[in-house]
């Protein structure tokens, strides 16, 4: 598989900051793959985003050594607070999607027909002349994700991009991201919502200070609540990363449906209508 | 410290021509937890606003115990209501973490107060010297709340506190809440997030374009599967788990989840 970006050995600092946000990162993201980066505030996953498509230091300043190798002929991002991304420029949303792929310099019937692709894709094309200023987060969101589809990135970061939706507009948009990916983008998500990133990813990168610290299958590496529910509840490591694992992980005599039915509504599934599991 | 109840009756508020609260009545008592969820849009920001007298309603009454907000200033709700923004950035100022957190109690014209243990509760010790836009965000979110929680309101009310944060600061701000309820604060928590809902919550508020939608116990709303998906929701994990299990009381804390589990046979992986 082609690799939209390598990094080997990376570190990178913020000018005038007293450690390296970055060290020694070593990964591979092909075209097609999904990479949830993990790990606590702090731990550097949204430094990850900006090194890997090559704004950090362009853009941001700052110190890179190591070797980095961007094969994206095109990377977009989204950044985690939405309005931060607005060009300033645009009074409607139609233009601000079309921005990037304008300033690209492709043909206007390209641009547009890009525009309106990525506005249909995240659900936004009855926004099309709406002034973005006046759109609520979770439409913003939305909309800041359409323009970076538009410039029909090989590499697309992610930095928490469902922070502002809704559940419903956040199942959709992580819903969208495995059909993206199949069609030959790769995508670096960073967010602390674990279950969701479970869902789609199809790698791990677990980083701390700095330094990755595991990188490779996310089953049964991901420290999630489910984990940790089941680590409490006496469940033997490795520990599940979601309900349906938790599920699957109880022994047959154990009792009890060992099922998730949240999905399709069980019959008599109230508060306190069953056995205990025991 | 005891809290106040909440009083929404009949209000309505438009933005310019959009209407975003269709007459709105929900009463909250003093010391309850109560969850408001519901879709973008919905109003719930909007009516959390109007019980700070950051916005005035076009129609009806608000009042926070004995004070009814309609003749109340925002920097006078203060006293009684701590108000934490969803965008963090929205209410740091302050040149060092410290500075922020004591902002508000300094204000109020007491003393620092728990400045101090506030910071520790919070994990934000270490960035107490700080400038809070050198910390990251989700930090700069546990700041915000922690200013509040320093002048230690009757009312809490929290705009998406955990949008942002990592499992390990849910907890903490799970915590937070759940200790000062226990003590008696009134809490109204907008929230997406369920899981949070489940662990700090006993009612939740459902709002739908401007209108109350939904109004029922935490423990039997986050169970509900056929009404949460209604709403384009599905439960928590807490509670999928409870109810593949059938585990009995419809737990919904993480804790309360792993006690009910002791005792099942668990399957060993071989490698």
């Amino acid at each position: 598989m082609t690799a939209r970006v390598s990094l080997a050995g990376v570190s990178f600092s913020y000018a005038g900051a007293g450690r390296a946000a970055l060290s020694g990162v070593s990964l591979e993201i092909a075209a097609g793959e999904i990479a949830f980066v993990s790990g606590a505030s702090g731990a550097g996953a949204s430094t990850l985003l900006l090194v890997a498509t090559g704004l950090a230091p362009r853009l941001v300043g700052g110190t890179l050594t190591g070797q980095r190798t961007i094969g994206a002929r095109r990377c977009g991002i989204v950044f985690a607070r939405p309005w931060t991304q607005l060009t300033g420029l645009c009074s409607t949303v139609r233009d601000e999607v079309a921005f990037g792929p304008a300033c690209a310099g492709r043909p206007i019937a390209e641009v547009m027909a890009a525009t309106a692709r990525a506005m249909e894709q995240l659900g936004v094309a009855h926004l099309a002349d709406r002034d973005p200023a006046h759109l609520s987060g979770g439409e913003l969101q939305r909309v800041v994700v359409a323009a970076a589809l538009a410039l029909e990135p090989e590499l697309l970061a992610l930095d928490d991009p469902a922070a502002e939706l809704d559940p419903v507009g956040a199942d959709a948009l992580y819903a969208f991201l495995p059909s993206l990916a199949a069609a030959g983008t790769a995508i670096l998500l960073a967010t602390p919502d674990e279950e969701r990133a479970a869902r789609v990813a199809t790698h791990l990168i677990v980083l701390e200070r700095g330094a990755v610290v595991f990188a490779g299958n996310p089953a049964g590496a991901m420290d999630t609540r489910v984990g940790a529910i089941a680590r409490a509840a006496g469940c033997p490591p490795p520990y599940p990363p979601d309900v349906p694992a938790l599920l699957a992980r109880i022994a047959p005599d154990a009792g009890g449906r060992a099922h998730d039915t949240s999905d399709a509504p069980p019959a008599g599934s109230g508060p306190g209508t069953g056995a205990a599991a025991r | 410290m005891s809290g106040f109840g909440l009083v929404v009756e009949g209000v309505r508020y438009a933005y310019a021509d959009t209407e975003a609260l269709r007459g709105v009545t929900v009463a909250i008592a003093a010391g309850e937890s109560v969850a408001l969820i519901g879709r973008n849009g919905a109003g719930k920001t909007t009516l959390t606003r109007l019980l700070v007298a950051l916005l005035r309603p076009a129609a009806g009454r608000v009042a926070v115990g004995d004070w009814d907000v309609g003749g109340k200033r925002p920097d006078e709700m203060a006293r009684r209501v701590g108000y934490v923004f969803q965008h963090a950035d929205q209410q740091l100022f302050a040149r060092s973490v410290r500075e922020d957190v004591a902002f508000g109690p300094r204000r109020l014209g007491g003393d620092e107060g728990p400045v101090t243990a506030v910071l520790e509760e919070l994990g934000l010790a270490t960035y107490a010297d700080i400038h809070p836009y050198d910390v990251p965000a989700p930090v700069r979110k546990l700041v915000a709340l922690a200013g509040v929680l320093a002048m230690e309101p009757g009312v809490l009310i929290l705009d998406e506190p955990t949008a942002g944060l990592g499992a390990a600061q849910c907890e903490v701000v799970a915590g937070a809440l759940r200790r000062r309820n226990q003590r008696g604060v009134t809490l109204l928590v907008i929230s997406h997030d369920l899981g949070f809902v489940a662990e700090t919550a006993d009612r939740v508020v459902v709002m739908e374009a401007g209108r109350i939608a939904g109004d029922q116990a935490a423990r039997a709303f986050l169970y509900d599967v056929p009404a949460l998906a209604a709403l384009g929701l599905r439960p928590p994990v807490t509670a999928r788990i409870g109810i593949a299990l059938q585990l009995p009381g419809a737990p919904i804390r993480a804790v309360d989840v792993a006690a009910a589990m002791q005792g099942v046979q668990w399957k060993q992986m071989s490698e």
